[in-house]
């Protein structure tokens, strides 16, 4: 039985955001990441959903047996822990009252459905403003609530298309690579997590609430700082380059010994050139009038790459990663997911916890590492099974009577 | 543009680079009032990273600094002596936050001790920045951008399975940090009444190995999708997923669901190849005929320029996107108040990326230009705290200031 799994692992009480209610649409990724955040500091995080239409993040190859089952995906388990799942099927006008009246006992809703859904849905900002005049809302689209790009269909490798950040991300002279991550999803949502705390530090000073439009495309574009000042300083646009920065000698990731291991290794200055000269033992090359200064060794790169490479490469990456960092020059390997998980460092710092879910048993999930000394980050639960709380929060919280809840599931209201 | 979220919130950053002053920055566009204090010798080093206006390098026309510092009022103090010590404990006494990204091992000699800020000031909320964090075995390595992507899992999927991993075209760390300071800054403050003051301790790597990349790293346990570096293809992904080659550019091409990818295809003129046996899976027409697949829709993409098929992505609801490069970014009329202007007289008017998030019923007002190395010097240390200009010329004369 869904309510009987245990899922109040530690007290709100501890957390910064303890006391504060957030009623949250958000799905997929950008959307249930603030959420996921605000929860972690101890907000009570009221995840709506619905099985008409299923949290994409929900789908996804089973881990165990052969079934399509909503409960097994490891990606939605990280970016919705701690939530509460409460089912509304808010095609439903029945749902969407519901909704309205959850919205009056929260601080905030966090949505990012196509822009406009929410209106249709009788969800709009200023319909719930009429309900909780104070409420923060926020919503996350990719490229804004309004403008020509407004109904694109895009995804996380569009918005680095769009943003700029794609077209230097490539080997030098080659096209670009494109960065296969969900940069702005994370960017998009990170800044709306800050724009949400700002807004009720807001509220708690003046009374008033508001509304926040954070755009991916937007929120990515402002972190292209370093290309958008070179073009309108000097009027070029960068193109790939490859490993490069262009105050840094060597900057790279060097081989290794060992299939496919690698170490990166940045030196800016005079005496992190003599660390790394030190750490080499003094390679007869290094004394050679072209590297001599920072200047010069910026004038021969290429040389200074295939000569760095040729001693990595008959090296283990953690052996020259503490040989390198003892004689103060910066380096650390390149790591892939399991040796991030079982790295001796981030596994000192808690970075990723073992967590018990229904579905999986023990899995790891990462933590958000934003260590307040008092109220620290806290992932406090397992990520909420469909429905897991309706009881919780429609009769506990609404005040709907055992048998309301059981007629409006029954007619799929609640679904 | 700057809002009035924050207004009234006093903020002493002391920042170099990304990280911190990117927390500086959305403090203050969202209203809060920041007081960066720098090195009387050379500053934060962002003003000798560039870009400059036409290539003519000068401290004060860095474009990095004066995107980053835009908003702030500008301080000098030798952390290295006791007295710039003394001055910036002052102003942390009198800050209701401080933030900062001096590595670990140099904070108790630049007097960044929490313990000894908040005898002065209880309700004091301090963020400390850190390349690994302020515990652990790494707590004092070193860390530029491209190391903290290594650590962090940019690097092991971006690249040719032949060539050196890559990492980003431009340092971008450093914002995520910033965000996840400036956010559990707020959150601080929001407990304050409750908690008092706290120390925050905010790891770069861990941004990018926790939130950004941890994900990923689970999916690696149950071998749900495997990192791999594979060019301009991912792994396991339906076809298309991937940028090509169109007539004057680049553009990403996408179909995660089945009826985009039909309108593609139909678009295209319903090709022949594209009825054949093996191309029903698109995963395995992604996983084993990509490099044969990109030059069938290449050879049709050839005929397009990026605007002609952003517009056939909108028409027809394809996920399409131009890769644009920065010119092309700036001259988007749907971002152009995304931009602002700010004009300094030794700059000129010069356009900088604003705030990335709307507000309703909140009148932004234009920001005010970054500040020149110690331009706030007197008002801040002779009105604020009591300084004679005396004394001011003195700190200066003896390199304090």
């Amino acid at each position: 039985m869904p309510d009987e799994v245990q899922n109040d692992l530690i007290p709100s009480s501890y957390g910064a955001l303890s006391g504060y209610r957030v009623l949250d649409f958000g799905w997929v990724l950008a959307g249930a990441i603030p959420g996921m955040a605000l929860a972690d500091m101890g907000a009570e995080v009221i995840k709506v959903e619905t099985r008409q239409r299923l949290d994409y993040m929900r789908m996804g190859r089973p881990i165990v047996g052969d079934q399509p089952d909503p409960e097994q995906n490891p990606m939605f388990h990280n970016v919705n822990r701690g939530k509460l799942s409460v089912t509304l099927n808010i095609s439903e006008p029945e749902a969407v009252e519901l909704a309205k009246r959850l919205v009056a006992r929260c601080d905030v809703v966090i949505e990012n459905f196509s822009p406009g859904v929410m209106d249709r849905l009788g969800l709009g900002y200023e319909t719930l403003r009429a309900i909780k005049p104070d409420i923060v809302m926020a919503s996350i689209s990719s490229t804004g609530q309004d403008g020509p790009l407004r109904d694109l269909r895009a995804y996380a490798p569009s918005i680095g298309a769009l943003s700029g950040l794609d077209s230097t991300m490539g080997y030098e002279g080659g096209g670009p690579l494109g960065l296969k991550h969900a940069f702005g999803d994370i960017c998009g949502a990170l800044h709306a997590v800050f724009a949400i705390a700002s807004a009720l530090y807001r509220r708690n000073q003046t009374g008033e609430g508001c509304y926040i439009d954070v755009s991916m495309l937007r929120a990515t574009v402002v972190t292209q700082g370093i290309g958008l000042m070179e073009h309108a300083l000097t009027g070029r646009s960068l193109r790939p380059r490859g490993n490069y920065d262009p105050t840094m000698v060597p900057y790279g990731n060097y081989p290794c010994a060992g299939e496919d291991k690698w170490i990166s290794i940045a030196v800016a200055s005079q005496e992190e050139w003599q660390g790394l000269v030190a750490a080499m033992r003094n390679p007869a090359w290094a004394d050679d009038q072209r590297f001599r200064s920072q200047y010069r060794r910026q004038r021969h790169r290429r040389e200074i790459d295939a000569l760095v490479s040729g001693w990595t490469a008959q090296h283990d990456p953690d052996v020259l990663t503490d040989l390198l960092q003892g004689q103060g020059v910066a380096a650390a390997p390149v790591l892939s997911a399991e040796e991030r998980l079982f790295h001796p460092h981030f596994m000192e710092r808690g970075l990723y916890n073992d967590i018990d879910h229904p579905a999986l048993g023990a899995e790891p999930v990462f933590n958000l590492m934003w260590n307040l000394s008092k109220t620290p980050s806290t992932v406090r639960s397992h990520a909420p099974l469909m429905g897991q709380h309706n009881r919780q929060v429609l009769c506990g919280t609404l005040g709907l009577a055992e048998n309301e809840l059981a007629e409006l599931e029954e007619r799929q209201v609640v679904y | 543009m700057t809002y009035s979220l924050l207004s009234g919130l006093r903020v002493l950053e002391i920042g170099s680079m990304l990280s911190a002053p990117y927390c500086g920055k959305l403090l203050a566009d969202a209203g809060a009032s920041v007081v960066k204090l720098e090195s009387p010798e050379t500053g934060d080093p962002a003003r000798r990273y560039g870009p400059w206006p036409d290539d003519n390098p000068h401290p004060e026309r860095s474009g990095l600094f004066l995107y980053l510092n835009a908003n702030k009022q500008g301080v000098t103090a030798n952390l290295e002596t006791p007295t710039g010590r003394g001055i910036m404990r002052r102003l942390a006494a009198s800050s209701d936050v401080v933030v900062h990204n001096v590595r670990p091992a140099d904070m108790d000699r630049c007097g960044l001790d929490y313990d000894l800020l908040a005898a002065d000031n209880l309700d004091l909320v301090m963020a400390s920045i850190s390349p690994w964090g302020l515990s652990g075995p790494w707590r004092d390595y070193k860390a530029y951008d491209i190391n903290l992507a290594a650590a962090g899992g940019i690097c092991e999927g971006l690249g040719e399975a032949e060539r050196e991993p890559l990492t980003f075209g431009t340092p971008e760390v450093g914002y995520f940090a910033g965000m996840a300071a400036a956010s559990s800054i707020v959150m601080a403050l929001l407990a304050r009444e409750t908690h008092g003051g706290q120390h925050i301790d905010i790891a770069e790597a861990e941004t990018m190995a926790g939130l950004y990349n941890g994900p990923e790293a689970l999916m690696a346990v149950y071998q749900w999708r495997v990192t791999r570096r594979t060019g301009h293809h991912a792994l396991d992904f339906p076809y298309p997923n991937c940028i090509l080659r169109c007539k004057d550019g680049h553009i990403f091409v996408g179909s995660p669901e089945g009826r985009q990818w039909g309108r593609l295809l139909q678009i295209m003129g319903s090709p022949e190849w594209s009825q054949e046996q093996r191309f029903r899976n698109r995963t395995a027409m992604n996983n084993l005929y990509a490099d044969e697949v990109d030059g069938y829709v290449e050879s049709w993409l050839a005929d397009y320029t990026k605007a002609e098929l952003l517009e056939i992505a909108l028409e027809h609801r394809i996920p399409l996107a131009p890769v644009r490069t920065y010119d092309e970014v700036r001259a988007d009329p749907s971002l152009a108040d995304l931009f602002v202007v700010i004009e300094r007289d030794d700059t000129g008017p010069v356009s900088y990326p604003g705030t990335p998030y709307g507000l309703s019923g909140d009148n932004s007002v234009p920001p005010s230009p970054a500040p020149t190395l110690g331009q706030h010097n007197p008002p801040i240390l002779c009105d604020e705290l009591g300084y004679s200009p005396e004394e001011l010329v003195k700190l200066y004369q003896t390199g304090i200031i």
